[in-house]
């Protein structure tokens, strides 16, 4: 039985699926490169390079035995990052192609889909809240900058949002967990992948941006004291953003 | 005065209008300029009592000349007193816009000088940031009680969305409470802006900017004046049909004055009362139900113990257990423990196999609480039937342990038993 690793990429996952079937693998797990969890000593490691090749080809089997729309799903539930979710989703492929009964493609209450179709409708719903937690500062150079540590990997989903928004602003998110980060200059060419090696700098350099104080006291006053509700302030802002949202960060009254 | 102090003023001067949505319109960034307009609105922060913040909610101005009971900005009240200049709450948009903590503005103002001069200077600010820095995000402008249909027109054609709030629920204690206000001169902006809204579509091409694309909304004071839930909700209700409003907001009314004519100053703002009020607003938006079918004469306030979806069920079994594999959808959402989402997936997965009981908990059903109500192929035939009065107790919320505070000064206050 083969542990095989791969880049972590949807791409590089693709690649393995399509491997394990050209080359008739016996698969036991699937590990992306960024997984921290021991190896399996009873399995023999494997290596499966991203192939785009092979990704497209894969891609389009699936849309044409399913939709894009489940090519989608699968895509978005990927991001999750979640522990095995590469074995769930070969689970729903294999069943996808060797199935006789059509119908199967469309039934999101399947043994396979129903978990992968959970996982991505959280993933769609840190995604959706997230647009609205992304705070920008303005950079000395005028570039408006934000760092975000979302719980999946959802950047990339939430680019098509900003870029609509601030169609002519210059501006940059970046997710620190991850590493990596878009930057759009406002002239109407698509965001470019950024890497920023002096997280450190950059986040202090946030800090002398004005408005943030502004926004903070507006935070403040807004609030009616005698319906202060901690819990549930939690439980529609979960502590593990508050990180990146300076109006949680500002020394506070009553919460 | 500056900036700083002006917002700090007149966003505490505005934080008892609790409506805080920015849905229901969509819009492409105009040409060359800032922000879009999202059709499901969009929540950026949650304040410390737990209410979504999408706008930037001010006033123009605190300055009133009336002298409305139950509000924070009374003329008789000795309060520090601050004015926006058009240009000062302009860049605050922006730039808050800018660094997306907000959607939009949501402009509103005490009547300054007369309603008509009030009402100018909240169209001046819409109408620059629309047209001077050509900003696509949402606006939500007040309609000022009294302001004359010329300027209420105009606007409707900047704003997306407004409002005017009717506060209380019966025209009696609103002349009572807020002796300048009535009933009539509420719904006639109303009234006014629907109609526009109406004649609106039929005239103007798609191209041309829309008129109020988000429709209105407004808010009742709850709590205040010893109206009933019944009265309450079929007030909502009229309002939905009839002034096709987006929204109707609940606020619990929050002591701020001293006066005889007021709940007194130590009285805690019905807050539960208020969860329900809103989860039978969402009963009536999102799930089909009929104000009378949520209160009725019998039942003229909101169960406060248990929620009003549990409660219809429990008034009716007749209805239930529903059989999970063939109910209509409409029942299916009637189901306590079963959201809109789950229900979707029960419709769509049904078509293909059998559902069973683990199935619904992996879609997220809340089996502790549907599980008396629906019966699937593991149910015997025995346990087809409700019994209310044994489900009941165990829907409700688990007794919290006491807390004994003995070095609090107040008595303490055990539940009722009865
Ligand atoms: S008119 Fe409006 S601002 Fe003025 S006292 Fe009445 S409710 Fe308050």
């Amino acid at each position: 039985m083969l542990s095989i690793s791969y880049d972590s990429s949807f791409d590089g996952f693709l690649s393995v699926v399509f491997e394990i079937y050209r080359q008739h693998l016996d698969v036991g797990e699937i590990r992306p490169d960024r997984s921290e969890s021991p190896c399996n000593m009873f399995m023999q490691p494997f290596r499966i390079e991203t192939s785009d090749e092979s990704a497209q080809r894969l891609k389009r089997a699936i849309i044409n035995q399913a939709g894009l729309e489940i090519l989608n799903t699968l895509d978005v539930a990927f991001r999750s990052e979640e522990d095995g979710i590469e074995m769930k989703i070969l689970a729903y492929l294999r069943k996808l192609f060797s199935e006789e009964d059509s119908r199967y493609a469309k039934n999101p209450t399947s043994d396979e889909m129903l978990p992968i179709y959970m996982t991505a409708r959280s993933v769609r719903h840190e995604e959706g809240g997230m647009l609205g937690m992304v705070r920008f500062s303005r950079m000395p150079d005028g570039t408006y900058f934000a760092e975000i540590e979302p719980k999946y990997d959802i950047l990339e989903l939430m680019i098509g949002h900003f870029r609509g928004r601030f169609a002519n602003e210059r501006w940059a998110i970046y997710d620190s967990k991850r590493g990596f980060g878009f930057y759009h200059d406002g002239k109407g060419r698509e965001p470019i992948p950024i890497c920023i090696p002096n997280m450190r700098e950059v986040a202090a350099a946030t800090k002398a941006d004005e408005f943030v104080r502004l926004w903070q006291d507006y935070y403040q006053s807004i609030a009616i004291k005698e319906r202060e509700n901690p819990k549930l302030l939690r439980r529609c802002l979960p502590v593990r953003y508050w990180k990146h949202l300076p109006e949680r960060q500002a020394p506070s009254k009553w919460a | 005065m500056d900036v700083r102090e002006k917002l700090n003023i007149l966003s505490a001067a505005a934080k008892y209008d609790v409506s805080c949505s920015s849905s229901g319109s969509k819009r492409q960034v105009p040409g060359g300029g800032l922000g879009n307009a999202c059709s499901a609105g969009i929540c950026h922060t949650w304040s410390s009592d737990g209410r979504c913040i999408s706008l930037l909610k001010v006033l123009m101005s605190n300055a009133c000349k009336y002298d409305c009971a139950y509000c924070i900005n009374r003329r008789s009240n000795d309060i520090p007193r601050a004015t926006f200049t058009p240009k000062e709450l302009i860049d605050l948009t922006l730039e808050f816009y800018r660094r997306n903590y907000i959607e939009g503005l949501f402009l509103s103002s005490a009547v300054v000088g007369t309603p008509d001069r009030t009402m100018e200077m909240l169209i001046q600010v819409a109408k620059e940031l629309r047209i001077v820095h050509k900003f696509g995000g949402y606006i939500h402008l007040k309609a000022i009680p009294g302001a004359s249909s010329e300027l209420l027109y105009q606007a409707g054609l900047y704003a997306d969305r407004s409002s005017v709030n009717i506060e209380i629920p019966t025209d009696k204690a609103l002349q009572y409470l807020a002796p300048e206000k009535n009933h009539a001169s509420i719904y006639k902006p109303m009234n006014f802006l629907a109609e526009r809204k109406l004649e609106y579509k039929t005239e103007h091409s798609r191209y041309s900017p829309r008129f109020l694309p988000a429709g209105q909304s407004t808010q009742m004071i709850v709590g205040a004046a010893g109206e009933t839930d019944l009265q309450i909700l079929t007030l909502s209700n009229g309002f939905y049909k009839q002034q096709q409003m987006k929204r109707v907001y609940f606020s619990g009314y929050v002591p701020i004055n001293a006066d005889k004519r007021l709940p007194a100053l130590t009285t805690k703002p019905p807050l539960v009362r208020e969860h329900r009020l809103y989860q039978a607003d969402w009963l009536m938006r999102f799930y089909k139900f009929g104000y009378d079918e949520i209160v009725d004469k019998v039942n003229p306030n909101l169960d406060l113990e248990l929620d009003p979806k549990a409660s219809w069920a429990l008034r009716h079994p007749e209805f239930f257990p529903i059989d999970i594999q063939t109910a209509d959808y409409e029942m299916l959402l009637r189901v306590p423990g079963i959201g809109v989402k789950s229900a979707q997936l029960i419709a769509s997965g049904r078509r293909f196999s059998k559902i069973r009981l683990e199935h619904l908990k992996k879609m997220g059903v809340v089996l502790k609480r549907a599980q008396y109500f629906i019966y699937h192929p593991d149910t015997p035939a025995c346990l087809r039937r409700l019994y209310p009065e044994m489900v009941r107790p165990l829907l409700l919320p688990k007794p919290q342990s006491l807390q004994l505070d003995l070095f609090s000064n107040q008595p303490l206050a055990l539940p009722a038993v009865g």
